[in-house]
């Protein structure tokens, strides 16, 4: 039987608009994957940090104010200090158009903005 | 439910599609909160209904057709669009520009930062100064957004709605202090709702009591020493944004008020003399004829509590006053100049159900911040409703369709439900305690979410109708500077070297003092105090904290250094 996908799900920063990732933390949890909740007001080091220690195969990220590049920035950098650049990065939420193309060229997988639909979600992500 | 909204297959095979959509026919015969309806409304659905005592004429008992006798013929609504980014100058600059563009309120909306009561060189602040609001640190800051502007010649609704909203509060009062102005001249309305908060900030950085008793405060402050001032806006347009049905707005709402008002009356205060200042801010969602009618739904519903529930003698204290924000959720990234069309819908509705005063939103919200073009979009959309399209011409113009008045008393009796279940509770504080409100909005998300996936709601451009994806946003990204964050916390830590250290260290002492003596005891005038002296928010908040037993900093970083 294929392993399970463990997905760490979490949101940086003070912004709360948590109702997408919880839908998504659902959707993929009805979907039989393992779903390790970061919660909200999160920072990139807690996140790092949790997503080493689950030993989790996802990454995903939810953003709503603007903070997106500057937090992802962050997380990436952190990956590749702990040589864990592999981790599949999934981002999520209010997200430019413009900067879907910068977010994949720091190593993000995947960008899902509002408005996406959570079967396109949950397929890209226990696929 | 198909195929025939799907827009790219109809291109594909032309004819096929063609004659599905020719004979296509609405699929959801019920209002979005779930209400069933009929093929046609007639007399018969208005049987037993006493004009006099349950519809009214605009400006009597119970108001169902508007707080005025003659709605916007005596005055409009008031245009406001809110503003609120970067640096207190940029924001400055947007309100003058605004201001020039014809709207006849201000807006100021804060950041992140300032909304947990954190200084803007506080660690977690790191990546919000200035982003989705003005940062607020110190009285500087509000100097700055407020420079230039006759502050006892306007009105201003300050857009905090935190437990951060009584410093927030001052700040504004200390401006207009320190500029010699009358502070019982100001008017505007300070969004004093820490309960909602929760569900709009997720946890709040204070518990619960101490955030109704810093609400109460500003009730008693304002009813003592500021008779324009709007003491509350109770927000029930977030939790609306949750997910949640129009009559769920209502009680929640309501709910909320009623925490307040009960505060407020054990403090020993008499409801007539600030109920009339509670005033509440309300969605205007995409159903348009239901939204109408939970309007004025609300309307009567508040008059009989405030004269039933609170007994209150006075005709001003059974009005609900209410203020609009167009409904953000129901904005899409995709084809979003469509969301134009939206606001513009939504707008009406505010209108039509009989608003105080309207903030469209800015058609690319769902893609980044409002650039300066689609803020003035916003505006001009009101701009068209009140002075090109005759609808603010008569009270409330639908008053008296059989549908409207059937669909008011549906949505009136639906809030009166959820109200008893809140009251069964304890009140909405214990109904909160108890999560009860967080299931319920999960479960109206999740519903939500699923009516969009199997289409049973359509939303054209996301599940309908869809085009290519777009790589581009119309009109363009709007931008906070980067530079900004830096200057801002460069700012403030000059600020705390330069400021008098002596004098903010003795403000700060006997803020400590008051807030000691207890929840009677009202800050309001200690916190000017402090403000004035350039205390921080983050040591305001703090100190506060602190002396209610509650860590120094909400995050639990910094230490007090007083």
């Amino acid at each position: 039987m294929e392993k399970r996908k463990r997905i760490l799900l979490a949101k940086p920063g003070l912004d709360a608009h948590d109702m997408g990732i919880k839908l998504i933390a659902r959707a993929l949890k009805d979907a039989g994957a393992e779903v390790v909740y970061g919660g909200i007001y999160v920072t990139p080091e807690e996140i790092t940090k949790t997503a080493l220690e689950e030993d989790v195969d996802i990454l995903g990220l939810s953003f709503h104010s603007s903070t997106h590049l500057v937090e992802a920035t962050k997380i990436m950098k952190l990956l590749r200090e702990k040589d864990r650049d592999d981790l599949t990065v999934v981002v999520g939420g209010c997200i430019p158009l413009e900067d879907v193309s910068d977010l994949k060229k720091m190593g993000v997988r995947e960008v899902f903005g509002s408005g996406s639909s959570l079967d396109d979600i949950v397929d890209f992500m226990i696929q | 439910m198909a195929d025939s909204v799907k827009a790219e297959k109809r291109e594909d095979t032309k004819i096929d599609g063609l004659m599905e959509a020719y004979f296509e026919k609405p699929k959801r015969l019920t209002t979005w909160s779930g209400f069933p309806i009929k093929d046609i409304y007639t007399p018969a659905d208005l049987e037993g209904i006493d004009y006099e005592g349950n519809i009214a004429n605009a400006g009597d008992y119970p108001f169902t057709r508007g707080i005025h006798s003659n709605m916007y013929r005596g005055r409009y609504w008031t245009m406001r669009e809110g503003s609120g980014y970067a640096r207190a100058a940029d924001t400055n600059k947007r309100l003058k520009f605004l201001a020039s563009q014809g709207v006849s309120g201000f807006s100021i909306f804060r950041d992140l930062p300032t909304v947990w009561g954190i200084d803007a060189d506080h660690p977690m602040a790191e990546g919000e100064v200035g982003l989705s609001g003005v940062n607020l640190t110190s009285l500087k800051d509000m100097e700055g957004v407020l420079d230039g502007i006759a502050l006892d010649k306007v009105s201003v609704a300050l857009l905090c709605a935190s437990s951060l909203a009584p410093v927030i509060f001052s700040q504004y009062l200390a401006v207009a202090e320190n500029r010699g102005i009358d502070i019982a001249k100001l008017r505007g309305t300070i969004a004093n709702d820490p309960l909602h908060s929760r569900y709009c900030y997720g946890k709040p950085s204070n518990p619960i009591d101490l955030s109704v008793k810093l609400a109460v405060d500003i009730i008693e402050f304002c009813t003592k020493h500021m008779p324009l001032w709007n003491t509350n806006s109770v927000n029930a347009y977030d939790m609306r944004e949750t997910g949640i049905n129009a009559p769920e707005e209502i009680a929640f709402g309501f709910g909320i008020a009623m925490e307040y008002i009960r505060k407020a009356v054990e403090r020993g205060l008499n409801v007539d003399d600030f109920a009339s200042r509670i005033s509440f801010y309300f969605s205007a969602g995409m159903d348009f004829l239901e939204e109408i009618a939970k309007l004025r739904a609300a309307r009567r519903l508040w008059a009989k509590i405030m004269k039933e529930r609170f007994g209150a003698k006075k005709p001003g204290s059974w009005k609900f006053r209410f203020g609009v924000h167009t409904a953000g959720s129901s904005l899409v990234p995709q084809q979003p100049l469509n969301n134009i069309i939206r606001i513009t819908i939504e707008a009406l509705v505010a209108i039509l159900g009989g608003v105080q005063s309207l903030h469209c939103c800015s058609y690319d919200e769902p893609i980044a911040l409002p650039s300066e073009e689609s803020q003035r979009i916003a505006l001009r959309t009101q701009q068209i409703l009140a002075y090109e399209t005759g609808v603010a011409n008569t009270a409330d113009p639908l008053g008296g369709s059989y549908f409207i008045e059937n669909l008011t008393n549906k949505l009136e009796e639906e809030a009166v439900k959820i109200i008893k279940e809140i009251d069964e509770m304890g009140g909405m504080a214990e109904a909160m305690k108890k999560e009860w409100v967080d299931q319920k909005i999960d479960q109206a998300a999740l519903q939500l979410q699923k009516e969009i996936e199997n289409k049973e709601r359509v939303i054209v451009g996301v599940n309908a109708f869809t085009t290519a994806p777009e790589d581009k946003t119309p009109g363009g990204v709007y931008r906070i500077p980067p530079e900004t964050e830096r200057e801002q916390i460069a700012n403030v830590k000059s600020l705390k070297e330069t400021r008098d250290r002596k004098k903010v260290k003795e403000t700060i002492r006997r803020l400590r003092e008051k807030a000691q003596m207890g929840e009677g005891e009202n800050l309001i005038p200690s916190i000017i105090e402090a403000l004035k002296a350039y205390a921080t928010v983050g040591e305001i908040q703090g100190t506060i904290r602190a002396a209610y037993g509650l860590t120094y900093d909400p995050f639990d970083i910094m230490k007090s250094p007083y």
